[in-house]
Parts: C-alpha cells; structure tokens; sequence
C-alpha cells in the first residue's frame, strides 16, 4: 500500500465515528421522520392530508405567520443593533469600547431558561418596570408578557451578542490600510462606510442573519413561557402535536416544513459562500 | 496495514455502540433462603422533584429506625424517561417475569386506574389491613381496586384566591361563574394539558353539564358528544378572564397561574392545594393567598402504594407501608410537601398547613377520561384559545 494511501485511510478513520454518529442520530431520524409525514395515521399508506392540514387549517396558517413576523423582526433588528456595535467596537478606541467589547458576550453565558425568567419579572405587568413606575404614581403596563414584542425582545438579548460576534470578526478582517487609503484619496467617513466598509462585512451580515433565523424558527423556551395562546410559534405548535396530540404523523409534517423554511435560509448561506469563493480565486 | 487497522477500529466502534443499546438492566435474582428474610425492598417512584425529595427522606428515616429491612429508591422524573413506569410493569408482567425488583410501586390515581384497566388487580397482591396496623385509622380508598392499594397521601385542586381582594368568596361553581363575570380579567387557568389545575377546571366545567356519574371514569368516546354545553360555557367565560397586552391570556402550567396570583394580577385561580401550600409555607407567595373548595368540586385523587406479584420482596414492602402511615412519616408529608394527611392529625403539628385539614379526601373527586383527555385539549386549543 503505497504511502498516499495510507495516509488517506488513516483520514477516513479519524472522520469514521462522526460520521457514523451523525448517520445513526441525524440522518437517519430525518429519513424516518420524512416518511412518517406522508403516513396516513389511520391505514398507513402515502397520504399529503398532514401537509394539507398545516396549510389549509386557519389557525395553523397563522401560526406559520406569526413564526415568520417574530423571526424577520427579530433578524432586522438584531442585525441592525448588532452591526452598529460591531462598528463602534472596531472602529472606537476608547476604554469604554473596550469594556463593551469584554462585556457584550456575557448573555451568552446565561442560561437560556434563567434570562428569559430575568425578562419575566422584568418586563410583565406587575413587574420591576411596573414597580418603578408606580413610584412616581404612573401605572406603566407594558402588555408585552404574552406577546409577540416581549418574545422578540427576549429574542434579541440571545440574538445580538451572537450577531456581534461575527459581525465583529468580520470588520476586524478588513485592515486598517484600506480605509486609511480611502480618506487618504479623500472619501468622507459615509464613503467609505458605503463603498469599502459595508461591501467587505456583507457576507457576515447575511451569514449572522441566516444563524439567527434559523435558531428562532424552532425556538422552544422562549415562546413557552413568553408567548400567547394563539398564534402559537412553530416549536410550541410541533410541541401540542406530538406532547399533547399524540399526532406523531402531523409532527413529523410539521417538523419537515419547519426544516425547510431553514433551509431556504441555509441555501442563502451556501449561496453566500461559494460566491466569495469565486470572488477569492 | 493501517487500513485494515481503521476498519478495525470502526468496526470495534460500531460493536461497542450496538453493544450499549443492547444491555439491558438485568432482574437481578433474590436468592434467599425459604425461611430467611430478604433485606433489599426495591420502591418505584415517578413524579417531580419534590416527590424526589420526600422519598429520598422517608426511605432513609425508615433505614435508620430498624435493621430487617432497606428500602432502596427508583425513581424516574417524570417526562425524561422513554417509557413511563407503568408501561414497565406491564411490559415486565407480560413479558412472564417473576422475582423482579419491582417490590414496591407508587401510583397516583390515575396511574393506578390505568394498570389495573391494563393487567387487572391480580397482578399485585392484595392487602390486608391486619398485616398493615397503621392503616386500621385510613379511611381513604383507591377509585378501583381498593383492596389492592393502600393510599397514603391526598393531593387536590382547590380554588386559590387573594383574600385581601376577594370578599366574598364563591362557594359553589355557580357563584365562581358570577364572581368571573362581575370582575373581568381577575381570573385565570393554566392551558389545559400543560398543567392539573387547568385541566381539572375545563373539565369540571365541561362534566358539571354530564349527568351520568360513569362519565366520570370513562374513556368512552361516545361522551365526547356531550361536551358541547360545557365548552359553550368556557366560551361564555373566555372575555372575562385574564388578559395581558390588549388580549385574553391562558398561562402555561400551573406555577404560570400561581405567578399571576402571587404578583397581584389576578385574585383568583385553580391551582394544586399542595403547590400553593408548600409555597406559601416557603414565602415565596404572600400570605394573603388562601384556598378553597367549592361545590360541585375541582378534582382530587389519593397517592397510593402497591405490591406487584412479580415482585420479590412482600413482607418488606409491607413493612415500609406500615412506616408511611405512621405519624412520622405522614407529619414529614405535610411539611415537605403539603401533601393531604390521611391519618389522624390531633397530635400532629400542622402549624401553616392549618388549611389542609379542611380538604376531606373521602369526598375528592375522581376524573379519569383516559385518551379522551387529548381529544379535550385538542378541542380546547382549537375553540377556546384561539377566541383571542
């Protein structure tokens, strides 16, 4: 066996387990499961009725609705927070940015189910808002327990620090040299945000905004203890189905067509990729 | 060479995973002599946390107070496991195995409705209050079966009210049903299937209209037919109740309606008397919060224990029975988790859990609709939460 080759089987055995753990717990449920949505739960032969179900029935359309508005408001405006950080984080050397850059990451490190609780006693009707108000003799109700504002707003306290991240590694990438050379040439500071600065981070800001998409999509936590009873998000409607409903064949239709709404967004991803691939060679 | 050891490697991989799933607990075989007494009893637990944690003290109290036997707890969290604790036992009776571990089971009453309508009462032995002295005072039975079980606790949904708000505080459904109307937005029930509470209050409301007892424990779909008049009441409610940035708001989970109360935003809720009461106890809900009952009643059941006969350890189950009964152990109940006491509690300090010995667990009502139960929910889901 030549040296080539055993090189390269040495690379397989090392990709071997997680390749094959990916198979046995990714893969193959998704293959199950895809089948499973196209079973009549009655005869078990092929049937589109659970599909038909989730498109036709007027309370399920909402939910798809509602899913959809919470996760592009979520996606816009965490995306738009985060880059002006993003900005002020590379470009504002002061020790004021540097203790935002230091601080910014720590929600990430608050458990998902202890911040949205923080939130709760925060912002519900008879909440630390309320009390504060109520000092100087106003009842401030913000009505945003239950609704779709306090779940984007939680939405974003998970969603920015992620954002920023990338959208910060991907400002810092572009060197120093480039926008010295434009305000050297004469460009104003909006000139070269427009022309250089905006052009070179704009694959992070699609790729930040397709991470950020598909993770509310199937968001569970949050819309569980934050949200209304109807329209319901996607995760809690899959949720009744298979928990409550015992309808394991509408879940699985469920979960297909929750997989592929993030793939639309991955398939942007993909795109975004191979394109600066092309522009690199 | 490298390659044959690769697939080696993968192949030992692939053998250790399958060997994983394949292992399986093994009964392990008591082998004690005819006259001599096994010491290990195996107790079988499911529930909250809390449940955990009770168990967790009695078995090591009854460990301590004598030498013959050890309890030795196994206990599922409920909603983790794959298979629920019943589903095991039958799968184990069944499947014709005898001298398991399963020496000890505790059900709650619709657990116990369930295996006894899935392997019938001869799979546990039958017990003799003569070989159980503590139970001679316990007045409660199971809802079926009562020879095979013994209870030793109670647990109900009550009506849970602020009393710095509330004056006159309803006394039977109907004066709840005005009380609602003439305060919109004071009241609130969790999501049915995500809580008791809530669902022992739609179903109260919906059964209420039924009047055939049978109904009650019934999984029949034929009652399903009958529903329509209490759902036209949970509709006629729905304005009334709580509601939170301009529109009519269901909590999840009991704790989700309990919250609500505790904060002040609503005066009135179902909930379990053992969550508001061992809460209360702990501070982390005011004091003005107090509970009621009100005629005809939110549901309630008994905690039971029983002794399947695949199990290997009779005599010693029997024995831990006896201890859960005693004063001990029932006063511990009380304190850790406000559970309902089935014995006589003169001599016992009930200090802060002074409400419980109003709850009378012989009149709890019992509603078991088996699968029918998510045929409700779906209905309610799809006409009662969807009104906005």
């Amino acid at each position: 066996m030549s040296k080539e080759k055993k090189r390269m089987a040495f690379g397989y055995a090392l990709v071997m387990p997680a390749f094959l753990v990916v198979m046995l717990v990714v893969a193959w449920p998704i293959v199950t499961a895809v089948q499973k949505s196209f079973t009549d739960p009655e005869t078990g032969g092929f049937t589109f009725d659970n599909y038909l179900y989730f498109f036709t029935d007027p309370n399920q359309l909402k939910n798809i609705f509602f899913t959809m508005f919470v996760c592009f408001a979520t996606v816009a405006i965490a995306i738009v927070v985060a880059y002006l950080l993003a900005l002020y984080l590379r470009f504002v050397k002061s020790p004021v940015a540097r203790l935002i850059g230091n601080l910014y990451l720590i929600p990430r490190f608050v458990p998902s189910l202890v911040a949205v609780y923080a939130m709760i006693t925060i912002i519900r009707d008879s909440g630390l808002i309320n009390r504060i108000s109520l000092l100087f003799g106003a009842d401030v109700k913000l009505g945003m327990m239950y609704h779709a504002s306090g779940m984007i707003t939680m939405n974003l306290w998970f969603n920015i620090p992620f954002a920023a991240l990338m959208i910060t590694a991907g400002l810092g990438a572009i060197p120093d040299s480039i926008i010295e050379g434009a305000r050297d040439v004469g460009a104003t500071k909006w000139k070269t945000f427009t022309s250089m600065i905006l052009p070179l981070s704009y694959k992070d800001v699609v790729v930040a905004s397709t991470f950020v998409f598909m993770s509310n999509v199937g968001s569970f936590t949050t819309p569980y203890l934050m949200g209304g009873n109807a329209p319901k998000m996607l995760g809690i409607a899959l949720f009744d189905q298979f928990n409550k409903y015992l309808r394991y064949e509408r879940a699985a239709a469920l979960s297909v067509i929750m997989f592929l709404i993030c793939s639309v967004s991955a398939a942007v991803y993909i795109y975004t990729n191979l394109k600066e691939k092309d522009w690199e060679h | 060479m490298k390659k044959l050891f690769a697939l080696l490697l993968t192949l030992a991989m692939v053998l250790s995973l399958a060997a994983c799933g394949g292992k399986k607990e093994e009964a392990p075989a008591q082998s004690g002599g005819e006259s001599e007494v096994i010491k290990e009893v195996n107790l079988w637990a499911t529930g909250s946390d809390n449940v955990r944690e009770i168990f967790e003290t009695l078995t090591e109290k009854f460990n301590a107070s004598q030498d013959t036997y050890e309890v030795k707890l196994n206990f599922m969290l409920s909603g983790t496991g794959t298979q629920t604790m019943v589903d095991m036992i039958v799968a184990a009776q069944k499947a014709g195995q005898t001298n398991t571990d399963y020496d000890l089971v505790d059900f709650s009453g619709d657990d116990w409705s369930k295996i006894i309508a899935l392997v019938g009462e001869e799979a546990f032995h039958k017990i003799d209050a003569s070989e159980i002295p503590n139970a001679a005072s316990v007045e409660a039975k199971c809802a079926v079966s009562p020879e095979y079980s013994q209870p030793y606790r109670g647990t109900t949904v009550i009506l849970a009210y602020n009393a710095d708000k509330v004056d006159n505080v309803p006394t039977t459904y109907e004066e709840l049903k005005t009380w609602i109307k003439e305060h919109p937005g004071r009241f609130a029930y969790n999501t049915p299937g995500t809580g008791g509470a809530g669902d022992s209050f739609v179903r109260t409301s919906v059964y209420n209209f039924i009047d055939d007892e049978a109904a009650m424990t019934s999984a029949d779909a034929k009652w399903a037919e009958q529903w329509d008049e209490g759902f036209a009441l949970l509709e006629e409610l729905h304005p009334y109740m709580y509601q939170s940035g301009g529109s009519i708001v269901y909590p999840n989970k009991n704790q989700g309606t309990l919250d609500l109360l505790a904060q002040g935003e609503i005066d009135m809720c179902p909930n379990w008397a053992d969550m508001v009461l061992s809460q209360r106890a702990a501070g982390s809900i005011p004091d003005s919060i107090k509970i009621t009952t009100i005629q005809p009643s939110f549901t309630g059941s008994v905690q039971s224990l029983s002794i399947p006969t695949i199990g290997s350890n009779p005599e010693g189950a029997k024995a831990f029975i006896d201890y859960m009964l005693s004063e001990e152990a029932q006063s511990l109940l009380v304190t850790q988790m406000a559970a309902i006491p089935l014995v006589d509690t003169a001599n016992m300090d009930m200090t802060g859990y002074e409400d419980l010995q109003t709850l009378d667990v012989s009149n709890f009502r019992i509603l078991s609709i088996g699968d029918l139960s998510t045929t409700f929910n779906e209905r309610w889901d799809n006409e009662i939460a969807t009104l906005g």
